[in-house]
């Protein structure tokens, strides 16, 4: 396949998927932002010369740890919301009042409202549809703002915080123990500061940048 | 995320929005100022508002979650806030900033051949990245193409930037943060032996 109708490719999937559907977008744009996110902050500890290879082999999955976190919240909930969101409008149980007045004056109320409804197959006249999309279109555009809202800013931070919390106790366990594998590598001098705090080390290297 | 986890985490998604669209009751939006609120929301929220959203959003919450995170140490907690509040300043002020340029350059790239005057230059340059789908008349409003392929652009281009401007911004502004922290806590200390000489004399 030549360059060029690879990139004709590409423009004619974006514009497929994404050309009248800014709810998806936002979601997959959110999920590659996150992997990406994450994979700089993997490539940061990867490249870090400062840090000696055994801790590397435990903060590199540690930070791996926290990216999946984070994606599958943010797609599991920021998805749903907008499927409620969506499914509430097609099932005709959240509508304008104009589509609605337009439904009731032709008698096709009786058509939606319950759950397995679709409000597109009941006879929707053109400008009835387009009236619809642009409702439908903002409805979208909220929850799935409400659902990164939540994900990314309530429930990610709980857990990431709980997850966060629990191993910085067990390294200390680990460490007065004096069987942590990252602090027995750290009894050479030169790595001592970076043991010197290591309840901090392990909290910060918790949380990733989102783009 | 591998695609069985994908396919789980929809069909969950799937049955929640069966069980939430079956309990909610019918709902009409009668309001005109609401019904045009929710269509302005759908025209014009993309990507970098989106993004300031959560940005501003991140800032009313996470802070407050860090400093009662009540298992860890004071210190920690109070670090971890300042940590937080300049990655999100950092992060919201380089992703809004990104995703807008990013969609704004698409723009002026996306022209439909209707659009363009007669005697513009580069005509070729100007139509770059409008799909096929709009040159032959398909495809009629560009409007969210052109926010999708910037947004995508700009994830390209917020690879770099997340190395080269918000890793650095983020650690500028945590160790400013940080700083003042002791700064205020050392103001603390002195200011509580000063009232324990006083109350011994």
């Amino acid at each position: 396949m030549s360059k060029s109708s690879l990139f004709n490719g590409f423009k004619t999937l974006v514009a497929k998927h994404y050309g009248s559907n800014t709810g998806k977008m936002l979601i997959h744009t959110g999920v590659i932002g996150w992997i990406l996110s994450s994979a700089a902050q993997v490539a940061a500890i990867v490249i870090n010369d400062k840090i000696p290879k055994e801790q590397k082999m435990y903060l590199i999955p540690q930070e791996i740890a926290d990216a999946a976190v984070n994606i599958v919240s943010f797609y599991a909930i920021t998805q749903t919301f907008s499927s409620v969101a969506k499914r509430l409008v097609t099932s005709g149980k959240l509508l304008p009042k104009s589509v609605k007045d337009w439904m009731s004056v032709k008698g096709l109320l009786g058509k939606i409202g319950k759950s397995t409804s679709d409000i597109y197959k009941a006879g929707l006249s053109a400008s009835a549809k387009k009236r619809l999309d642009v409702f439908k279109e903002g409805i979208d555009v909220i929850g799935t703002t409400a659902g990164s809202i939540l994900s990314c800013n309530i429930v990610t931070p709980i857990v990431r915080n709980e997850i966060a919390a629990n191993r910085q106790k067990t390294s200390i366990a680990k460490m007065n123990s004096g069987t942590n594998v990252v602090s027995n590598v750290n009894n050479v001098k030169p790595k001592r500061e970076f043991i010197a705090r290591p309840t901090l080390q392990t909290f910060t290297n918790s949380s990733s940048l989102k783009i | 995320m591998t695609s069985l986890s994908v396919n789980s985490i929809s069909s969950a998604a799937r049955s929640v929005t069966g069980a939430i669209t079956k309990a909610v009751p019918a709902v009409t939006v009668n309001s005109r100022r609401a019904n045009k609120t929710i269509a302005w929301i759908g025209k014009k929220i993309s990507s970098p508002q989106n993004r300031l959203i959560l940005g501003v959003s991140a800032l009313l919450s996470q802070p407050f979650i860090d400093l009662n995170n009540r298992k860890v140490d004071e210190d920690t907690r109070k670090i971890s806030a300042a940590r937080t509040v300049a990655k999100i300043i950092a992060g919201t002020l380089t992703g809004v900033a990104i995703r807008a340029g990013c969609i704004k350059a698409i723009d002026a790239f996306s022209k439909l051949p209707a659009q363009l005057a007669k005697n513009v230059k580069n005509p070729k340059l100007k139509t770059l990245f409008t799909p096929e789908a709009a040159l032959t008349g398909a495809l009629k409003d560009l409007t969210h193409y052109k926010k999708a392929l910037g947004t995508i652009i700009s994830l390209v281009v917020m690879t770099f930037t997340n190395f080269l401007i918000d890793a650095p911004l983020t650690k500028f502004l945590t160790n400013k943060f940080v700083d003042r922290i002791h700064e205020k806590d050392k103001a603390k200390a002195v200011k509580l032996q000063t009232n324990k000489e006083v109350s011994h004399e």
